[in-house]
């Protein structure tokens, strides 16, 4: 369970190591580009805690999501329309949902926990 | 390997290490670089000088003002109007509601060739542009200029100069046609000569085929400014804007 989170601090750690920058007018893109992964990444914690998850969907989500949001502030900085802020809602709710899912699963994986330990102390 | 024994596999692992490097390089690339000082040891004195120079000024100011005030409170109530008067009379000089007697140059604005009269008999004179004149004044102030007028018409810190249907209006009065004289005051002419027969302005000038011609003199007498100045798009400045400068 743990060893995804210490990928991704190996790669937060390995990201400002290297001192990396992208030029000022890629950041939009990368910003909402991160901004998918984010809502990956939880979607996949989600599943994984509801016992649904298949690394296929999680991966191909991951690529597909990343690229499919950098391509559509593309698109609105050509057409002259902030799409970016359709990517920004729709991931920005789901993060939400996603983020308050696990946390009712927490809560209630913790509640059986302590109830299942109050019936074996009796 | 521990990945194979992991619930996981290598890929989705990769795929969150990649997520990763992704915030760190988007956290770095969001934070600007710190400016810094680059100033050198010259630099600095420099600028210590220029602030210097500014609290010297700035000193003179107040003294200047306290001095005043100082008038104000000790003199008899005569002596205050004269007093009232005299700050009057130094604003308007400041202003160009005066006019102003001192030494300058003079400058003659001609044209610089005449054309070959040809078969159809019309004598073409050459025309000023206003950016010209705009540039001329800027160069002007530049060099030391305290007071200009422009053919007769004193050129204030207000004065528009403008195109309109092809003549040009200084202070809303149009320009008469070349050849006419454009009076400037200084405290050193001489220097502002040598400074304006050096300057590019005056290849500008002869694109035109315009010729200026400048003559330091004693004694000009400037036209004070004749109109009312509006204060309708004039505001007053912050004291910490000036200083922020």
């Amino acid at each position: 369970m743990w060893l995804p989170f210490v990928f991704l601090l190996f790669g937060i750690v390995l990201g400002l190591l290297t001192d990396i920058r992208i030029p000022e007018e890629y950041t939009d893109y990368l910003s909402i580009a991160v901004l998918a992964a984010f809502d990956t990444l939880f979607g996949g914690i989600r599943a994984h805690l509801e016992g649904k998850f298949n690394d296929k969907v999680f991966i191909s989500g991951f690529f597909f999501n990343v690229s499919l949001a950098a391509f559509l502030a593309f698109v609105g900085v050509q057409i002259g329309v902030d799409l970016y802020l359709a990517a920004v809602f729709a991931f920005g709710v789901r993060l939400f949902q996603n983020i308050a899912l696990i946390r009712r699963h927490l809560i209630e994986k913790s509640y059986f926990k302590k109830k299942r330990k109050k019936t074996v102390k009796k | 390997m521990i990945f194979v024994k992991s619930k996981f596999k290598l890929v989705v692992l990769l795929v969150f290490l990649l997520a990763g490097f992704m915030i760190a390089v988007q956290f770095q690339s969001i934070q600007k670089p710190k400016e810094r000082d680059t100033r050198d040891t010259w630099e600095l004195r420099a600028d210590i000088q220029e602030q210097q120079k500014t609290q010297q000024q700035l000193y003179a100011k107040i003294q200047q003002a306290e001095q005043t005030i100082h008038q104000y409170e000790n003199d008899s109530v005569t002596q205050t109007t004269a007093t009232l008067k005299k700050s009057v009379q130094a604003l308007k000089e400041e202003a160009g509601l005066t006019e102003k007697k001192g030494n300058g140059v003079v400058f003659k604005v001609k044209p610089l060739f005449h054309e070959e009269m040809d078969d159809t008999d019309v004598q073409v004179f050459p025309t000023l542009k206003p950016e010209l004149l705009s540039r001329f004044i800027n160069e002007l102030n530049k060099y030391g200029a305290t007071e200009i007028s422009i053919a007769n018409e004193r050129v204030i810190s207000i004065t528009p100069i403008r195109n309109v249907n092809g003549t040009i209006y200084v202070n809303n009065h149009p320009l008469p046609p070349i050849p006419f004289e454009i009076k400037v005051l200084s405290e050193n002419p001489e220097k502002l000569l040598s400074y304006m027969e050096y300057s590019s302005i005056r290849d500008y000038f002869a694109i035109e085929n315009i010729n200026l011609l400048g003559k330091t003199k004693n004694e000009i007498v400037l036209p004070k400014y004749d109109q009312e100045i509006h204060f309708k798009s004039i505001h007053l400045q912050e004291a910490e804007d000036v200083n922020g400068e």
